[in-house]
């Protein structure tokens, strides 16, 4: 199959491809959020950025994973982390639905505080049938991320859209 | 006083390990309960909610709650083949997502702790919906241990 026909099937039609064009153009992806309730569970907000994009988890005192220490649960972070490789694959790819995850590996390197999490995703390669992503997650200094993540996601052709 | 804790006692292991959940905030806001604490392993459930989906039309969970739970559930099974009260941190945590989990059916997990060093444990967990032959997720993790108690 050659590259031409791959970016053909890549290629948005119909409702799902404008409205994906129109949230990239106002870069507003509140409608992307608002069509998955986990995001919405965790209080997921997209800011755009121009080039890029940043994922946010505002805090919320039932994110808490540790109330003595005290430390968000792992689980949020990893939450908003693979969430955010999730979306930014969606966007950047301009695939028809949310695409699969295969696998998802966490690092933990700092203790989440009681604070919003900030995340960076970014498709390190998008291959026929898997795109290879990565993120990083920060709290209140960029310099200092709190946790690394990297998942492979399913590539789909455009077809019947979850975005209608 | 905690070292003599008998945790290979089953009824021990299902209080400290009821305490050890209940005191998670997060576990209390997405509904994880005990279910056995073994030995050996630690049997939990996410009982099905709308909030968890990932692709409403489709009828999906999302696979990052699944991650929480096996944290969580992990966390718990490296805790109690610990001696004492000593508390653990996640230092990394691997999901493979097996098979699509379906709206509508809970989500157990069964995690076990295979071994523990000076300074870390192992913990694996596997993910299903009722059938265990057909998992819809498997989880490996690593913890460190941290040196202090989790009573305060």
């Amino acid at each position: 199959m050659s590259a031409s026909r791959h970016d053909l099937n890549r290629s948005l039609s119909g409702t799902a491809a404008r409205r994906l064009r129109d949230a990239r153009a106002r870069g507003d992806y509140k409608a992307l959020i608002d069509a998955i309730p986990f995001a919405r569970f965790l209080g997921l907000a997209v800011v755009d950025e121009g080039d890029a994009r940043r994922y946010v988890m505002p805090y919320r005192d039932t994110h808490v994973g540790n109330a003595a220490k005290p430390a968000l649960h792992g689980g949020t972070v990893a939450g908003v982390l693979e969430l955010a490789m999730q979306l930014e694959t969606l966007i950047s790819q301009t695939q028809p639905r949310l695409p699969d995850p295969v696998d998802f590996t966490i690092d933990y390197w700092r203790a989440a505080e009681l604070a919003d999490c900030h995340v960076a995703a970014r498709v390190i390669r998008a291959g026929r049938a898997i795109a290879q992503v990565q993120a990083e997650c920060w709290q209140g200094d960029r310099g200092r991320p709190i946790a690394f993540a990297r998942g492979d996601f399913v590539l789909r052709a455009a077809e019947a859209s979850a975005l209608d | 006083m905690t070292d003599s804790i008998d945790k290979s006692d089953p009824v021990v292991r299902g209080k400290i390990a009821q305490r050890f959940t209940d005191a998670i905030p997060h576990n209390r806001a997405i509904g994880l309960t005990l279910i056995s604490a073994g030995p050996p392993d630690v049997h939990t459930r996410l009982a099905y909610r709308e909030d968890f989906l990932g692709n409403v039309k489709a009828g999906l969970w999302h696979t990052a709650i699944a991650t929480t739970a096996a944290d969580s559930s992990c966390g718990l099974a490296v805790f109690l083949a610990m001696p004492g009260m000593e508390a653990v941190a996640t230092l990394d945590l691997r999901m493979d997502y097996l098979r699509p989990a379906v709206a509508g059916r809970d989500l157990e997990i069964v995690a076990s702790c295979h071994h523990v060093t000076r300074n870390v444990a192992f913990a694996t967990a596997m993910l299903h919906q009722g059938d265990s032959g057909r998992p819809t997720a498997r989880c490996t993790a690593t913890f460190m241990r941290t040196g202090g108690s989790v009573l305060p």
